[in-house]
This record gives C-alpha cells, structure tokens and sequence, in this order.
C-alpha cells in the first residue's frame, strides 16, 4: 500500500514584487509501507521544503500530498496522527524533563495519562535513556537529545516518519543508534522517507532514491537502476553526474 | 467552560515549562516581594531624610543693604518670640512646623549685593537660595501704610524654594499679628476682618492618591505579567526550534493558542496579585497607609480586592493583546521591538482614564483599555456604577481580547512567520497572493466585529436625543450609516481577501418552505417577544429605559411617513444586520466552531449591539432563531423577511394602535400578559415557523 503519494507538488514563495521562486515544482513520487524513500539533492533543491509540505507545516500551491490515505490539504489534523518528524534542528523544550516532554507530546496526540505514561516508558526502554531521561532537555547531550527527539517521533508509534537530516552534527555512536532505528522502523512496516547529505547512509539504508535539482525531480530509482543509467558506482558519483547534467538534460527522471 | 482536554495538556505543560523559568520567577516573584518594598521604602525615607534635612540647613539670605538685612533679622527674632510664647501656652509646637525659634540661627547673610539685578543674578548663580527687598527700610505701622516685600527665589532648586517658603510664612505671620494688634487697640473683635467662616468638609469617600493611580499602576504590573511570558510561548517557541514539533502534532492551532492564552493570563494575574500584595504589605508595615487610606482611615483592603477583580478581565484582554503581537515576531527581540508601541498605544487610553475629569459613559464605555482603567478607578472611588455599564465594559472588553486571541491563532504558525523563506508578513496581505476562499475566517469576522462595535457605539451614543429633542435624527443618521458601516464596509473587506460574497453572505435563493418559515417567525415573534420582557420584568422589575425609548420613538415615528417608517425601522435594519450577524460573522464562526456555537455567539454580539441591557435577552433570542434560520436555509433573504417583519410589526404597534386593540390588546398594557388567545395564536405560528425552518436545504458538512 502507498502510504505516501506527492502528486505533482509545487511550492511557490511569493514575493510582493512579483518575482516568485518555485521552490518545488511539480514533484511526483509514492513511498510504501516498509520502504524507505531517500530525497537527494544539493542545498537549495527544495527538499525541505518538500518534507514541509508532506507533513503539514506548509501548504503547497499546487498539487496533492496523500499521507495514509488523507489529502494534507483536507485532513491536516489525520495526517497529523499518522505522521512522526525529525529533524536535525528540531529543538526541545529545555525546562521539560525528557519524559515529560513525550508525555506532553503523547497527550496531544490525544492519549490520556495512563497510555502516554506507558508508551513514555516503553520508548525509554527502547532507546536506552533510562540514564538521562528524568534530566532537563537543556542539560542534555547533542547525542541524547536526539534521542529523546526521536522518542517524540514516535510516541504515537505513526505508520509514516519524515526525517530531515536526522544524523547532522552528530557523533559516530549517536549516528549508528539513529541509523539502526531507522532500520528497524522500516522492518516493522513503516514508510520513512529521509532526506539526507550523507550519501554513504543513503546508499544503505534507501529502498529507493529521489534527487532532487532545483525544485524537480531529476532523477528516480533504486540504485542498481541509477547505477546503470549513469555508469558510476558510488552514489556520490552518480550524484554529480546528474546534478551537473540536470540543468541541460533533466534525462534521468523517470 | 470546560476545556477541551488537549487545550488542558497545553495549559498544564506551558505553565510549568513557564514557571521553571528563573526570568519570570525573578519578574513574578522577586521583584513585587523583594524589590518593590525595597523601592518605596527607600524613596519614602530618602524623601523624608531630605525633608527633615531642609528643615535643619542654613540658608543664605541675599539683601542690597544692610539696613534690609536689620530689618529681616528684627522680624525673623520678633517672630521667633512670639512663636516661643504660643508654644508655651498651647504646650505643643505651632502647626506650621517652624519650630518654637522660627528662623533663628538658620538665616543668615552675606554683604549686601549692590542693586536687585544682582542679588537676582546671585541666586540664579546659587550663591544665595533666596533674596530679600523690602521697599522701605524700616517696618512702617501707619494704618495707611503697606510693607511690600519682594522675595527672589528658584522654585526649580529645592532649598531655594524651601527658603522661600520658609520666608514667606514668617512674614505672613508677623502680618497676621499686627492686624491682631491692630484690632485690640481699635477694641474690635478678630471677626471685622474675617466675616466668612469658611469649614469645608470633603464628603468623597476617595483616597486622594489611591482612586488615581492605582488602576494606572494595575496597567503596568499586568502588561509586566504578561509580556515574558507572551513572547516565551510565542517568539520564544520558534527560536528555540520547537515550534516545528509542535505544529506537526494534530493539535489545531487555535487551541494551541488559546492554551498559551491561559497561561499568560494567569502569570499575569499572579504576578499581578503579588505585586498588589507586596504595595499593600508594604504601605500596611511601613506605616505608608496614611497616604492611600480613605477617609475613614485604614488601609483600604476591600478595595485591593476589587482591584483584584478587575484584574481579571484586564489580565485577559492584555494577555490576548500580547500573544497576538508576539505571535507575530519570529525572534525574542523581534518580539520586544513589536512589544514596545503596544505598550505607548495602551498607556495613552489609560492615563486619558486616568484623568480626574474622564467619565465612564459615552464612548469611554467602550475604550479599549481606558474603559477598564475607568472601570476600576469608578469601583475604587465607590461611584454608582450601574449594570448597564459594568456589562457594556465587560462585554466590549471580551470582544477585544476574543479578536485579539483570533488574530493570534491566524498568525500563530503561519509559514511567513516561522520560515522566513516563506516570505514576510508583508505577503500575507498582498491581494496579489491572498487565495480565493468561500468563507471568512472566525479572525476576519470578529476581527471585523470588534472595531464595528466602538465605533457604532460612538455613532449611537453621539446621536442620542437630548432632554427634549426627538430622535429624528438618530434615525436619519442610521439609515444611511447602517448600509455603509454593515454592508458596503464588508463587502470591502471580502472583496479586498478574495471571499466569496455568495457564500458568506448566503446571498441564494431560499426554499419555499423556508420563507413561509421566515413569514411566520416575522409575523408572530412580538409575541414571544414581549411575553419575554414581561418575565424578565418579574426578574429586573419593568425597564424605565425601555419605556423611556419606546415612547420616545413612538413620538418621532408618529410624525413621518408610514412608508419612510418601514424603510428606516424595518426594511434597513433587516438587510443590514441579517447582512452583518448572519452573513460575515455566523460564516466566520461557522468555518471554526459547531453550529449551534456559532449560532449562539452570534445571537449575542446581535444583542451587544443593540446597547440597551433591558433588549439583550430578546435580542438574544431573536439572533437565535434568525441564525438557526440562515443556518437551514443557506440563504439570508428567510431571516431578512422574518426580520423585517417582526420590526414593521413593532413600528406599525406604536403607529397604529387600533390594530392590536383589535386583537384584544388593551392600550394601557405596559407590562403585563398578553391575553390568553394573543399568547396561544402568536406562540402556535412561531413553533410553525420554527419547524419548517428545521428543513435543511442541503447538506452543511462544508460548515460542520
């Protein structure tokens, strides 16, 4: 089952002087469940702005965004309950404790005291915080506070996660424990689409790979299939061979 | 009210998260218990250390001779004498405070300057505090004769004026004196001088300072309140970075922002509270009651607590201020600089209501900010204030802080405000940019409503017939304000936001049924209508006002024409305000809130409007049913003939008498029971009417 459907997306940033940017420009891709959908592409490529207007932050000018069957744009909030978000930048609330914090967030995904206190716990099981939850986010590690933000994603345990450059700035274990996780959502059945810089991650762990150039879809595939269209080997390579062809060509979107 | 529980998590997270923070700790706590009392203490000894140190200083007397020098220090010693030998006799010290040896020893005098310009020019070089001229170098005591004196001072330095001061009374003193000999030798009594006695007896039950500056002082320490914690749970989430996880919860933004409204209303309260606690405490053990007790004496406690409850509806209208302001800014600073007007803008109403000459009637009632600070400072002073205006200032307030929160939740979490690569606030008002939509938002309706309401109250309060005029032209004025201010003024605004005017205004064609529904309602709703009043007289006894206006009306209709009568009574008011309530505003609320919530909330700003508190329950309930009419139908024009209708009939009532005694209806009714077969008729065709409207003409789940 498709759990996320883009249908021709587009984000236009309006400018009072009549020069509108598109940031996205008719984006197209579907992502199922138990895959993970990586979204490429060089800074400025309009895949924030993508992983924004999938969940919900942003409204697109054009086109559809489909996330468990609910239309974005005509059940905000539905969409809302199927979706987990992280990003590298995501802040937390530094006077919080990191259990009040996923109990907070469980409450507003309508859970009451007695389910959010469980789900809390079990989440802290789960990701070995035990040591550092009953702290303040404020006193916590780059490290540990992705982790925590991490349990937020998934304190209402959604079908779809979103996460923007979820490893950037960390250090090598706490990028191993995110990768893992990641790993591991994907094999309970979850569709996870990752928009990253770090290529070699991408190349592990992606199902399938959207580069994204200047707002498009330039190229789509797995990366046996990206392999073959460009002749590299490394998705790094593959990378420029497209992004420097894009701007003449745009060929290799399928 | 009860609140939802997701609004409830909201409440309870943000205001821990804000209660941990040691900034608003320091601003709530510390500084109303600690700094406050360290503050007033302080200033009040400084002031009375340098009072009590004026008293003791020497200060130099500038004279242009020494024979005016003689003669000051003749009088200051004569006085001295005399001041010695009534404390003696009365055995307490002169109230003038003095002292027993007056100016002895503290005047004293440099040489003689050599003309007037310069012992002025020396005092204004404070080489002396005052100078001293007399026109005659000796005291001349002829009956015929004057003493002038000239005393130089400068008022702006504080022990010249003191000096002065001190002078002035000597000498005043040394006159009274003479006169008092004068009369023993003329063997008169001390009345042929004084034939007035004047005792004059302050009957306001007003503490001279508290009436005017407390309700100023409550604006600061609320606005303080809620400032930190305004821009902390705004500005402060987006900085931070949380606002992103936030905003992807499924939590609607409205009631995110109404959890965050409670919250800053309540800090401002308890910080508010405390502040008010900390004054008080201080004024009570620092011995400072004397300078804000009433005339009774005593510290004034039962007025701090209705400080307190004042503070409540101020609390939330400035907290809703705040939070729209803040929601505005991307950044803590940016937030300060926005913060910083706000503030100016809300100190100017106040301190016009602060002045000694300002009123709580007309359009003060209405006033943003001012009619609270009127409000409180009306209940402090123990002025008769009356249920009409104490609802006016209350309802008006919570309009203005309901549009207040409204603008907040449109702006809260907008992409031009929390990515700025999203464009600037400036776009979101581009029409260029705006996207068609069907419906208002509940923002732009009470938006909308909320500057109508004071500046119609202005235009009915400004129009309203004095003692003897008629109220011609009130209604002239109406019939042609109403159209521009409910109709022409909204279809701008629509227009300007590209929203549909069709759908918000419910301009189609109704069902059949639906108009015969319309006609019954209008037909019959002055039944009900006034079998209402009557069991509210039973409750609030028989409204003078109403009677008041009525006849008055009755008075100025009976002199135009019928057809001119209907136009102004029913036909405009019907097509506008069913325009207005049931067009712009019942859309708006529909498109956020369940209908029987938007039919009510519209119903009552229709009986707002109507600024007559005794009208407000029919109002009230008229609004109700014409909504759930609008609401059935989708068309306005069932609610505009129900409307019109029942208007024409009440005018034609007043203009055609015979018409209800033909009923049955005594002429002298007033208020009492229609009879038996009036109530039974009128409230059969209503029901009738109500039903049919209970059709609905499509599905609303577009509304729902």
């Amino acid at each position: 089952m498709d759990m996320v459907v883009a249908d021709n997306l587009a984000k236009v940033f309006p400018a009072p002087d009549g020069r509108d940017k598109r940031a996205v420009d008719g984006l197209s891709f579907v992502v199922g469940e138990g895959r993970i959908y990586g979204l490429l592409g060089p800074n400025g490529a309009g895949k924030t702005t993508t992983l924004r207007m999938l969940s919900g932050l942003m409204t697109p000018t054009e086109g559809r965004a489909i996330l468990a069957g609910h239309d974005v744009a005509v059940d905000p909030e539905l969409v809302k309950r199927s979706l987990g978000f992280l990003t590298a930048n995501t802040g937390l609330y530094q006077r919080l404790t990191g259990r009040e914090l996923l109990i907070y967030f469980a409450q507003l995904h309508g859970m009451d005291a007695q389910a959010s206190g469980e789900r809390a716990d079990y989440l802290i099981r789960w990701l070995s915080m035990g040591d550092f939850v009953g702290l303040r986010c404020g006193a916590m590690s780059t490290g540990q506070k992705q982790r925590v933000n991490i349990a937020r994603a998934l304190v209402a345990d959604p079908p779809i996660l979103v996460m923007d450059e979820p490893t950037l700035g960390l250090d090598v274990l706490s990028n191993r424990i995110i990768l893992e996780f990641i790993e591991r959502e994907r094999d309970c059945g979850k569709a996870i689409i990752l928009s990253t810089h770090y290529l070699d991650e991408a190349e592990s762990l992606c199902d399938k790979i959207g580069l994204l150039h200047n707002g498009r879809l330039v190229a789509e595939g797995d990366l046996q299939s990206l392999r073959r269209e460009t002749n590299r080997q490394r998705l790094s390579d593959i990378f420029l061979e497209i992004v420097h062809a894009a701007p003449t060509t745009g060929a290799f979107a399928s | 009210m009860i609140l939802r529980r997701r609004v409830q998590t909201i409440y309870k997270k943000e205001l821990i998260d804000i209660l941990r923070d040691r900034r608003t700790l320091i601003a709530m706590i510390v500084v109303p218990i600690v700094l406050y009392p360290l503050l007033m203490l302080g200033s009040v000894q400084a002031v009375s250390f340098q009072g009590d140190t004026l008293e003791r200083e020497k200060f130099l007397v500038g004279v242009v001779s020494d024979a005016h020098w003689e003669l000051l220090e003749r009088l200051i010693r004569s006085d001295a004498q005399r001041l010695e030998q009534a404390r003696q006799e009365s055995a307490e010290d002169p109230e003038d405070g003095d002292g027993p040896v007056g100016l002895v020893d503290l005047a004293e005098s440099p040489s003689p300057y050599p003309d007037r310009q310069a012992l002025e020019q020396a005092v204004k070089d404070r080489e002396v505090q005052v100078g001293v001229i007399f026109e005659h170098e000796e005291l001349r005591n002829g009956f015929n004769t004057r003493n002038p004196v000239t005393i130089l001072a400068d008022r702006e330095e504080v022990r010249s004026a003191n000096a002065a001061g001190r002078l002035r009374r000597m000498i005043g003193r040394t006159g009274e004196r003479i006169i008092e000999r004068r009369l023993t030798d003329l063997d008169l009594p001390p009345e042929f001088v004084t034939p007035f006695s004047i005792a004059f007896v302050n009957l306001s039950a007003r503490s001279s300072i508290l009436g005017q500056i407390l309700p100023l002082i409550l604006i600061l320490m609320t606005i303080t309140g809620a400032i930190y914690p305004a821009i902390d749970l705004t500005a402060g989430e987006r900085e931070r970075g949380t606002l992103e996880s936030l905003m992807v919860s499924p939590v609607p933004v409205f009631e995110l922002i109404v959890g965050k409204f409670l919250v800053v209303t309540t800090v401002a309260i308890m910080g508010a509270t405390l502040n008010l606690a900390s004054v008080t405490a201080t004024m009570w053990f620092g011995g400072f009651d004397v300078i804000v007790a009433d005339t009774e004496g005593g510290l004034p406690i039962g007025k701090m607590v209705i400080i307190l409850l004042c503070l409540v509806p101020f609390a939330v209208l400035m907290s809703a201020i705040m939070i729209a302001v803040c929601s505005y800014a991307r950044t803590f600073k940016e937030a300060q600089n926005y913060v910083t007007p706000v503030i100016m803008a809300v100190l100017i109403p106040g301190g016009i209501a602060a002045m000694p000459a300002a009123r709580l009637d007309g359009v003060m009632l209405v006033i943003p900010v001012g009619n609270m600070v009127l409000f409180a400072r009306e209940m402090l002073l123990g002025a008769p204030v009356s249920w009409w205006q104490m609802a006016t200032v209350l309802v008006s307030t919570s309009l203005y802080a309901a549009a207040a929160v409204s603008i907040a939740a449109t702006v809260f979490g907008r992409e031009s405000v929390v990515f700025a690569d999203a464009g600037s606030l400036r776009t979101s008002f581009s029409r260029r940019l705006i996207k068609p939509s069907r419906r208002p938002t509940i923002t732009l309706s009470l938006l909308f409503v909320a500057f109508l309401f004071p500046t119609w109250f202005f235009i009915q309060a400004s129009l309203a017939p004095g003692p003897g005029e008629d109220a011609q032209a009130l209604l002239a004025a109406t019939a042609w304000l109403m159209p521009l201010m409910f109709v022409a003024l909204p279809v701008v605004v629509l227009f300007y936001w590209r929203i549909s005017l069709t759908e918000t205004l419910s301009l189609r064609m109704p069902r059949r049924w639906h108009l015969v529904a319309g006609l019954l309602i209008g037909l019959s709703a002055w039944v009900p209508a006034h079998e209402l009043n009557v069991l509210q007289s039973y409750v609030l006894g028989p409204p003078a006002s109403l009677a008041q206006s009525a006849e008055l009306l009755g008075e100025t209709l009976s002199r135009m024409h019928p057809a001119k009568v209907l136009l102004i009574i029913a036909i405009i008011p019907a097509v506008c305000e069913e325009l207005l309530f049931r067009g712009l505003l019942l859309s708006g609320l529909g498109t956020s809130s369940r209908k029987y919530t938007a039919i009510i909330v519209s119903a009552v700003v229709f009986g707002v409007f109507h600024f007559l508190l005794p009208k407000f329950a029919v109002t009230v309930a008229l609004g109700l049913v014409l909504g759930y009419l609008c609401w059935q139908s989708r068309s306005i024009v069932p609610g505009m003939l129900a409307h019109a209708l029942h208007n024409g009939v009440a005018a034609m009532s007043v203009l055609l008498p015979k018409w209800s005694n033909g009923l049955g209806i005594p002429a002298d009714l007033g208020w009492s029971h229609f009879p038996p077969q009036v109530i039974v008729g009128g409230l059969a065709l209503f029901v009738a009417g109500c039903l049919l409207a209970r059709i609905k003409a499509s599905p609303h789940s577009d509304q729902q």
